[in-house]
């Protein structure tokens, strides 16, 4: 692997702060006990802002921590959640994000139908996919009582999120707060 | 609001379990997930659960305070529980309608249930006995040996101490920003689900960029201070394996062994 800049550390440092703090922002579902968290936004706006590379570092890097300490959605975290039931959806985003992050680099301005795009295949077909194998795995359930409990109440309100991340993706790429790939003044 | 949550639950204590290497706590936690994913009877079971209370007795946190972590699972147990009992083909005991619950589903639904209660319950004395610093340093340890693979052992460590750094000034950060964006009529409260995801972009968006700002300003600081990486670098806490690691580390591949033997044994 390509040695990491200072300035790429304190980048996937601060967002993984970030993606902590997304989880305490939630927005409540009426339909469903799980409320939206904003950590899906993280993850999509991990690819699309920082890229693969560092999008995929990003949320590895916050994974590490959540190995050891409370900060998944909810405030929950220790090696147990990795082995629980909701594993997979954690596990998947480090995927998820470098999925968005490729895709939405092979352009230097992407549109807003390719991040939505983008984020349509990570954020959600690679989310869900590994998040309800595992989830039947675990729970010892049929394949599709867990995609009626682990995937379908949710994809209504992962679309418009995705739809959501693309809009301030686009709004954040006008900042120019990352160069993207990033390190060059370091 | 936002500000009244703590990161981490470590209750500092003198406990045999809070004075054990951060690295024997880690691993000794991975053991004892693989162990628990290997019994498949009551016997093997019982035997975990006498370990696992043993263990939370040993730590000497009030078993109340325990047990609240156990909560958030609750309704995924439920729901393990109910679809095990009756989506199991076997022998059918009782029928509610068209629901028909075998023998099977009960035991496989209560061993399943049970496991995910250990799980959560076990597990999460890893972070209420260890201070963020020794966990960072017990991780960063664990993996150094993996840096010939190409992981990047000593940064991921320097990047989980930044995140963990940042984590109480972006909470920060966020309940001040939507407070701000309230205050110019923003409604993070009312509407349907597409009203409401919209109106995360305006806390969004000034978030993030401030959360960036904060990392360039972070690595100008590092680099005038000739933060140079992990090569070379002393540290100030060195991690030392005493007795107790090492008889805690065999407690745990014994529980491993055991629970083999339980599996693979009639």
């Amino acid at each position: 692997m390509q040695k990491l800049s200072l300035r790429e550390m304190a980048y996937i440092g601060v967002f993984a702060a970030l993606m902590t703090a997304l989880g305490y922002v939630e927005i409540p579902l009426p339909f469903s006990p799980v409320p939206i968290t904003g950590q899906t936004f993280g993850v999509m706006l991990a690819g699309a802002l920082l890229g693969s590379r560092l999008g995929f570092l990003a949320l590895a890097v916050f994974d590490l921590i959540g190995l050891v300490f409370p900060v998944f959605a909810g405030g929950s975290g220790g090696p147990g959640v990795f082995a629980g039931p909701t594993g997979g959806y954690i596990l998947s985003w480090p995927l998820a994000a470098w999925l968005i992050g490729y895709l939405t680099e092979q352009v230097p301005r992407p549109s807003f139908l390719r991040i939505f795009g983008a984020n349509v295949l990570g954020g959600i077909l690679v989310v869900y996919t590994l998040g309800v194998t595992q989830l039947a795995l675990v729970a010892h359930i049929d394949l599709l009582p867990a995609i009626a409990k682990g995937a379908l109440p949710f994809i209504p309100g992962d679309l418009i999120k995705c739809a959501v991340a693309a809009v301030a993706a686009q709004r954040l790429a006008a900042h120019r707060l990352v160069p993207r790939q990033a390190g060059a003044q370091s | 609001m936002l500000r009244d949550i703590t990161l981490g639950q470590y209750i500092p204590g003198t406990s045999l379990l809070h004075r054990l290497d951060p690295r024997t706590k880690i691993l000794g936690s991975i053991l004892y997930i693989l162990a628990l994913f290997i019994v498949d009877d009551l016997p093997g079971y019982l035997v975990i659960t006498v370990f696992s209370l043993v263990l939370v007795a040993l730590s000497g946190l009030p078993w109340r305070y325990v047990l609240r972590g156990v909560r958030p699972i609750f309704y995924i147990v439920l729901f393990t529980l109910v679809l095990n009992f009756f989506l199991t083909p076997g022998r059918v005991v009782w029928e509610l309608g068209p629901l028909k619950a075998t023998e099977e589903g009960i035991r496989l639904g209560i061993f399943m249930g049970w496991r995910l209660l250990l799980l959560v319950l076990t597990t999460s004395l890893l972070t209420l006995t260890s201070s963020p610093i020794a966990l960072t340093d017990g991780i960063e340890y664990l993996l150094t040996p993996f840096r010939g693979l190409g992981v990047p052992a000593h940064e991921l460590a320097m990047m989980m101490t930044i995140a963990l750094r940042f984590i109480p000034t972006l909470l920060e950060e966020t309940d001040k920003i939507m407070k701000a964006q309230m205050a110019r009529g923003a409604d993070f409260e009312t509407g349907n689900i597409v009203q409401r995801a919209r109106g995360m972009i305006p806390l969004l968006v000034p978030l993030f960029v401030g959360a960036f700002r904060r990392a360039d300003d972070l690595a100008t600081a590092m680099e005038a201070r000739c933060y140079r990486g992990g090569v070379g670098r002393t540290r100030l806490r060195e991690l030392k394996f005493a007795a107790r690691d090492y008889v805690a580390l065999a407690v745990s591949v014994l529980l491993v062994a055991f629970s083999l033997a339980d599996r693979l044994l009639p």
